[in-house]
This record gives structure tokens, sequence and C-alpha cells, in this order.
């Protein structure tokens, strides 16, 4: 990722700074860098440490060891842990931004007025509190929440046969965390929407070109890059949820960051391998935000 | 820490009185200024307030009837509490530092805590209500001749059941692997769902089981997570979920009950025919306290008969203390409390040390996992 | 002829638009209700009007507390991650820096972290330095997460500015403090504001990497969700998410607008 070049200094200035030992960039940098060293970089080789033994809870002897890489590398259960929660998170990755789309389009093409307004409309949800939002949900679905009594109410359902399956599972989840998303993740689509030259649409519709078709070939791949970057920014965070799965996930829902917390807190505590589990998390994430560098710049973020 | 300690350093006046008195008393055994001095240490050389890690409910979010002669006799050294939500957390908080006076591990962590020189053992002597502990529950909190523990809370792990919805096959841990109640049954976050399964599939001992028992249990385990619906780590959530019907069957503890009855639901306690699991909490003393003294007080006060009826009452647990009845015979009937053996063999299978409890724990987060 | 949506396709879009707010704002509004609804627990039919909950929570010094902590754990982070983020703007669009990709990813990167091993990497961070945990570890945790945000806001703000402006301070002998002093700092206020706001309140709703390093004091996020498992606290804390939600949209929607509107009447845009 990298913020927009900065315009060099106009040439009379540059000489002037040729002449004196220029600290200015160092003094600059050098608080918010050395803050994120500490108390980033530093944090993490020190779960790399805990996750080869060569830190360890326990008081006894350890030392560099790949045991517990190998041992995660061959169990069933970690790794099918992590594909569940890799399907969980695709699934309402996927949806969301299906949903998103329109919305988006909607805001940035149909030349509505009021837009940016709309936009402020739909993402301010996002910008209130997760927690709060998640136990809305807890109050809507459970067997005497929202739904199921106002079904007994109208006489839907009778009181015996509540929808039972809502709270406590997979659905629970997914639909918590797309619901918690959704305002999101149609940001960067409306970003690269906007950016859209409508002269392009106008020549493909000179072109003879239907709307659908114009759609198909001109929209859709130039919003690529802001569909992309909104399938990153909600599915990176949701594969190492733990927060809602652990409120509205029941024994199904359990999710990869729920396992990771667990290591490290309930029961008895297994540090090395609970730093295994997180260091392949960011691992994975690592590689997603490398290999899709180009489709997370901030441009296609920054809404102005 | 700051302001508060300061002011409780200055002696209050009762402590002043207080003082007078013990030197008044002890003069009269021994030389006047020596003796004045020892109890002017005594009072003064433990101040501060107790630190105390306790469970949720325990401390001043529910449950300061318990300890409310040690706070009458000790104003200034009123318990400040930290909560475990278990011994795990404990042992974490502890390692990284919190200067705690006591705390509650239950009785399956005595000789885990007891050998790992985080803690020193008490001295019954300080302690008046000890004589009326049950004297099982007092052994079990023993190690190597030691009193590292003092039992106070107390209870079993069975099974809550709706009974207008649920038909048992028969009177046995099974209800909690009954494939009919799919979606409605409730397990427990801890590892001691592998002892139970261990205990279920009839094995000789279910706390040390061999690397094939511990295969067979936690695959057990797994074949029947997808009967589940909620594995509970806190007794509110677990209330929740049955209250509002979403549960039916529940791994539980007897103050579940209490609580459900409350909501007016029809709920059976069930104790299997493989007999409940026993717990009993037992309040350890941390090495290098400096608030010895206040630490047996407060122990003294938990172990009184008028705190140990008043747990019984509200909380729908037991306590050690043998003289204490609750006003409840549903609740004296359930824990059986008029027999003294009520947690042992053979009536049940107190929680005790689990030589590989890493293992366990590791099986168990897997079948979670699964 | 509109080249991008038929009538019909803006009226269906538009349908789809309301239904989706409609969709996002429900739950609100349901918790809404149920904070003025006379009964221990949140289902239909409706009790009466009340507004006992809302004052249960006034009263609840325990809540108070965890309002109070989350605010200083807040307001502390977000001055920290304004200067810091403040101090590697200018420098990203102000200077020539080497490795400026790199250095600029990794300014950006805990924005891809997922909370869960940053909040365990700093626990093991501050359990093997022997530090306790506290209002201070907090705060640390909570400054590296708001730092990429306000490196967001500040550098498009310093980038739209005229750099001209500063050049003549600088001709006219105006030492690099004085000018940021009098020119920029002026000029980026509404933008540093912004970034401040935005810095808190991510700050006062952050659960997952406080649960890890959080001291005795607790911060409302999980103050919260220890309650949300406590059925007979629930209407009070409904109560208490109502006020916090109407807040925090009122102080967004405010911060926004506000800036927009400060920084078109500050002007100074590079054409």
């Amino acid at each position: 990722m990298a913020v927009a070049e900065a315009r060099d200094p106009p040439a009379h200035l540059r000489r002037r700074r040729r002449l004196r030992l220029d600290l200015t960039t160092p003094a600059l940098l050098s608080p918010p860098l050395l803050w994120l060293a500490v108390f980033f970089v530093v944090p993490i080789a020190i779960v790399a440490a805990y996750s080869f033994d060569v830190y360890s809870l326990d008081p006894g002897p350890h030392g560099f060891t790949l045991d517990a890489w190998r041992a995660f590398a061959h169990s069933s259960v970690y790794l099918a842990l992590f594909w569940k929660s890799v399907k969980m998170s695709l699934s309402v990755s996927a949806v969301i931004v299906l949903l998103a789309y329109p919305l988006a389009y909607y805001l940035a093409l149909s030349g509505t007025k009021r837009k940016y307004v709309l936009l402020l409309l739909l993402i301010a949800p996002f910008l209130t509190s997760y927690l709060l939002r998640v136990l809305a949900w807890k109050v809507i679905l459970g067997n005497q929440g929202v739904i199921n009594s106002f079904l007994y109410w109208t006489g839907l359902r009778s009181a015996d046969h509540p929808l039972s399956q809502l709270l406590y599972s997979r659905f629970a989840v997914m639909l918590v965390l797309g619901y918690i998303w959704l305002p999101f993740v149609a940001l960067p689509i409306f970003v690269s929407l906007e950016s859209l030259d409508r002269r392009l649409l106008e020549a493909a519709s000179d072109l003879g070109a239907s709307r659908l078709q114009a759609f198909r070939r001109v929209t859709l791949p130039l919003s690529m890059p802001g569909v992309v970057a909104a399938f990153l920014f909600v599915f990176i965070p949701t594969l190492g949820e733990f927060v809602t799965p652990s409120l509205v996930g029941g024994a199904s829902g359990y999710m990869y960051g729920n396992q990771i917390v667990d290591l490290f807190g309930t029961g008895f505590p297994d540090w090395e391998t609970g730093s295994v589990l997180a260091l392949f998390l960011l691992g994975v994430v690592a590689l997603l935000t490398v290999v899709f560098a180009r489709f997370l710049q901030p441009r296609q973020v920054a809404a102005d | 820490m700051g302001i508060e300690d300061e002011a409780e350093r200055r002696l209050s006046r009762e402590d002043l009185l207080k003082l007078a008195a013990a030197a008044g008393g002890a003069t009269l055994l021994a030389g006047p200024v020596g003796t004045a001095r020892a109890a002017l240490e005594r009072l003064t050389a433990e101040s501060g307030r107790l630190q105390v890690m306790d469970w949720a409910g325990y401390g001043n979010d529910g449950g300061q009837a318990m300890f409310a002669q040690y706070v009458k006799r000790y104003p200034s050294n009123k318990p400040r509490f930290t909560y475990m939500t278990n011994e795990s957390d404990a042992l974490a908080k502890l390692h990284a530092g919190l200067k705690a006076d006591l705390f509650r591990p239950y009785v399956g962590w005595v000789k885990y805590f007891a050998t790992s020189g985080l803690v020193q053992p008490w001295n019954p002597k300080l302690i008046s209500n000890f004589k009326y502990l049950n004297p099982f529950m007092v052994k079990a909190g023993q190690y190597n001749g030691q009193q590292y523990g003092i039992p106070d809370d107390w209870g079993f792990d069975a099974i809550l059941y709706r009974s207008d919805k649920v038909q048992p096959r028969s009177r046995s841990w099974g209800l909690i692997f009954d494939d009919r109640y799919k979606g409605k049954i409730a397990w427990f976050d801890d590892l001691n769902m592998i002892t139970l399964a261990g205990l279920y599939l009839g094995m000789k001992n279910p706390w040390n089981q061999s690397d094939s028992e511990l295969k067979r249990s936690q695959s057990f385990l797994k074949s029947k997570k997808s009967l589940v619906r909620l594995i509970w780590s806190s007794e509110t959530n677990l209330w929740e979920a049955f209250g509002s019907g979403d549960l039916w069957i529940a791994y539980a503890w007897p103050n579940d009950w209490v609580q459900m009855k409350k909501k007016g639901l029809k709920v059976v306690y069930m104790r299997p025919k493989e007999k409940p699991i026993a717990w009993v909490g037992m309040l350890m003393l941390l090495k290098g306290t400096p608030r010895y003294n206040l630490a047996h007080a407060y122990v003294d006060a938990w172990s009184s008969t008028k705190s140990a009826k008043w747990l019984e009452d509200n909380y729908g647990y037991g306590h050690a203390n043998i003289r204490a009845r609750p006003s409840s015979s549903d609740l004296l009937k359930v824990l059986r409390l008029t027999n003294p053996r009520a947690v042992t063999e053979p009536n049940a299978h107190l929680d005790r040390d689990i030589p590989r409890r890493a293992v366990y724990a590791r099986l168990w987060e897997e079948v979670k996992a699964s | 002829m509109d080249v991008a949506l038929s009538k019909n396709g803006a009226r269906l879009l538009r349908a789809f638009f309301g239904s989706v707010v409609v969709f996002l704002y429900a739950p609100i509004l349901i918790l809404l209700i149920f904070s003025f609804n006379d009964s221990p627990v949140p289902s239909f039919p409706l009790g009466g009007f009340t507004l006992h909950w809302y004052h249960q929570f006034l009263t609840n010094s325990e809540l108070k507390g965890a309002l109070g902590t989350s605010a200083i754990v807040a307001a502390l982070s977000s001055a920290g991650a304004v200067v810091l983020g403040l101090l590697a703007a200018l420098a990203l669009t102000r200077r020539r820096i080497y490795a400026k990709p790199a250095i600029s990813a990794l300014l950006l990167s805990p924005l891809v972290i997922p909370y869960v091993v940053f909040g365990i990497a700093l626990l093991l961070l501050f359990h093997t330095l022997g530090v306790p945990r506290s209002m201070l570890t907090v705060v640390i945790g909570h400054v590296v997460i708001s730092l990429p945000y306000t490196i967001l806001v500040l550098v498009p703000r310093l980038d739209q500015i005229d750099v001209t402006l500063e050049e003549a301070a600088y001709d006219l002998g105006a030492g690099r403090f004085p000018t940021f002093r009098l020119i920029t700092l002026p000029l980026i206020l509404p933008a540093v504001v912004s970034a401040f706001l935005i810095a808190f309140t991510t700050s006062f709703d952050e659960y997952a990497v406080a649960s890890f390093v959080v001291g005795t004091r607790v911060t409302f996020p999980i103050y919260l969700y220890s309650a949300l498992r406590f059925p007979n606290q629930l209407p009070q804390v409904i109560a208490v998410a109502v006020v916090v939600m109407v807040l925090s949209l009122a102080v967004v929607v405010a911060a926004e607008v506000g800036r927009r509107i400060a920084e078109r009447r500050l002007g100074a845009v590079v054409e």
C-alpha cells in the first residue's frame, strides 16, 4: 500500500536544504515508526517466539522446536476449523458484496442529488457500536426474541414451535457478520464507480450498446478493483472473528478465532499452539494482502 | 492503590480501641511495653485492602453477605476483588504478576497449586469455624498433610432438563448425548467433558485415562457434538438460553436448577445412575501475602454457619459447614445435605487432580473446534 | 436518456436502497423500542412505556465507571494517534522518503491485522516484559489501531492544501515549526478534529484487543460484553446501547458535516 506521492519541493528550496544536515524526516518519522516497531512488530515477533517454543509459559525447559507447527500441519482439526471459517467468511463476503454493489451503483450513477448524504446514511450504522448491534440481533433472534414472539403474537406460529435454529447457529453468525459489515463494503465500490468516466458509457451507448451490455462491458470491469477491495475489506476481518461467534454462534458457530482465544484463556492455556494458530492466520492474511496489494490502495477507500 | 491505602494506613479510632484492649489484655500476661508493641505490630503490620481473586457472584456483585462479618470487623481492610473466570485464568493472572492474597480454585486443582510454589498452607487454628467443616471436604483440601484449601461452596455437576419437553430413557448421563434432542442440548465448556465421556463409557479411572481411552472419549464427544446447541462457560449465558426455551437439556450446577425453577419452568435436576460429579471450592492462600491474618479472618467469615445458610438459600449451592441447613427442602434433598458423605464415593465422584491435564485440555479444544 | 440506469432501473434500485436502509436501522430501532419497554424480557407483546431502565443505568456505578474508563482511554489514545499520525502524514506528504512504499505500508499495516492476533501479540509482549495490564496497556494498543485511520484522514487534506502557502512562509523567513503552527495547522484543523473523532469512536467501541490487555478497570465494551450474558441486566444495557448509539451517530454526522463546511470555508485548496 502506498500513500499518494508527495510533490518534490521546488528547486530553490531544494538547493537551500542540501546545505544543512536535514534531520526533519527522521524526526518526523521516528516517533510513529518507533511506536509501531515496539508495539506492533516486536509483539508479533514474540508470538512467533512462543510458537517455536523459544519463549514459553511453562517454567520447564524449552528451546527452538518446530513441534507445534508440525502438530498443526498434521492435525485434522485445526486446519479443518480454519477451512470452516474460510467458507463462512467467503459466503458472508460474497453475499454482502453482491448486495452492496447495487447500493453503490445507485448512489454513484443514478445522478441523485443527495448522494453523499445517502452514503453517510448508509455508512453511519457501521460507525456505531459493534457489540450493541450484535446485542440487537440477540434480542431479535432468540426463542422468545422479537421474531418469534412476533410470530406467536400474530398467530403465524404456535408458541410450542418457535423458529428455534435462529440463534446459536452458524446461520446466526453469518447473518450478524453480514449485517455488521454491509455498510462498510459499499464504500470502496462507490468510490470506484464514482470515478467512472460517464463519457465511456455515453460512447458505448452511441455505439449501439444497450444499458445491460454497457454495464457488462464497461462499468463492471472498471469497477472490479473496488469490488475486490470491498471483498477483501470484509473477508480479512471476518476470518479472524471471535466476538460474534461467541455471542450468537453456540456450538456450531464456533470459528477459528474462538479457538485461538480459547487456547490463551480457558481450560488450560496452551500458548504454544495458540501462537501457531495466530501466526498462521496472520500469514494467510499477509499473503492475501500482498497478492492483492494493488486493490488495497487507500485511494480505493478514502472517499472525499 | 494510592489514596485509599494511605487513609487506611492511619489507624482508625476503632483500631486504637482494639489496640488498647489487646495491649491491656496482653499486659496481664507479659511486660507492658513489649506486648503493646506486639499487639500494635499485629494490627498495623497487615494493612491495606484484602486482595481477593474470586468467581463472579462471590464478590461485591452479589456475594457481600458471605463476608459481611469480615467487613464488619475490619472495615479498613475491605476486600478488593479481581475476577477469575476459571482456574487457568487465575493462573495466567498470577503469572502476569497479579498480587492477590487469596483465591478460589476448585478441588481438582488442589494438588496442582499446592505443588506450584504459588500457595502456602493455611493455619486451621486461626479459623474458628474450621471445626464445623465437612471432614471429607476438608481432607480433599489437604496435600502432604498440610491444609492448602479451605472448602466452602460445593455442588454437583449433573443434568438439568425440562420435564415438560424431555423424556429421558433412563436416569443417565446419556441424556446429554441423546440423539432425540438434537439442537436442544448444552454442554459445559471445560476439559472435564473428556472425564465425563470416560465416565459414561465406563472407564475405570476417567481422571487418568490412557492414550487409547482418551482417543475413545474424544471421538465419542466429537460424534455427539452435532447434537449440541451451546457449550456454555458462563452460567448466565446458560440461564438466558435455557430460560428462553432454546435449550431443554444441560450439563448444569444446582444453582442453575434453582434459577430455572424461579423462572417458573418445569425442570428436574437429575442424579445420573453413573453418579454426578461433585466439586468443592477451595480457598487457597497465596505465598508472600502481607495480610496473612486478615486472609484467615476472611476465610473464617466465609466458613461461618450464617454465611453458609445464606449461600444455600440464595445461590443453591451446598456449603461445607455441616451445621448449615437451607430453608428449601428441595435443595436439601437434591444436595443430600444431611449426608456428610454426599460428595464422596459411592454417592458422587469428587473432582480430583488430573495428572495429564494439558492433554485433556488440548483434546477438549479439538472437540470444540471440530 | 440516462446511460447508466433506465427509469425503471432507477426506481428498482431506489426501492432496494430504501429496504436495505430499513434493514440496517431496524435492529437499532428495535433496541430503541425495547429500551422503553416495561418488561424484564425484550420480547413481544410489549409491556407498557417506562423510563425505568434509563434511570437504572444512570444509578449503576459500575456501568458509569466503565463509560468513564473508556472515555479516558479513548481520549488518550486518540491524542496519541493524532500526534503520531500527523508526524507521519507530514513526512509522507512534504518530504522525500527513501523506500516510501515500504514505510507507508508499515504505517498502514495495523489495518489488516486480525484483532485477535494483535490482541494476543500485545498480551504476550506485556507478559514477557512483566508489564501489568492496565488502562495504559489498552491505550497503547488503541494508538496502534487508530494510527492508520488518522494518517488516512490527514494525508489527503495535507495533499489538498496549496504548498505554495507554506513555501511563501519559508521565503519570508519563517522557520519550519512556526510555519507549521501558523499556516499548516489552521488549514488542516478540521481534518485533525475529524481524525481525533474517528480515533475516539474507534477506541471507545473497541472490544477485541482491549479484552486481552485490559487491567482491573474495565472499558465500556468489556463491561457490555459481560453484561450481555446477564439477562436481568439486559433492559438496562439496552437503554445504554440506545444512548451510546444515538450519541455516536450524532458525533459521526456532525464531524463529517462540520469537516466539509470548515474545509470549504478554509479553502486554500490546490486546483
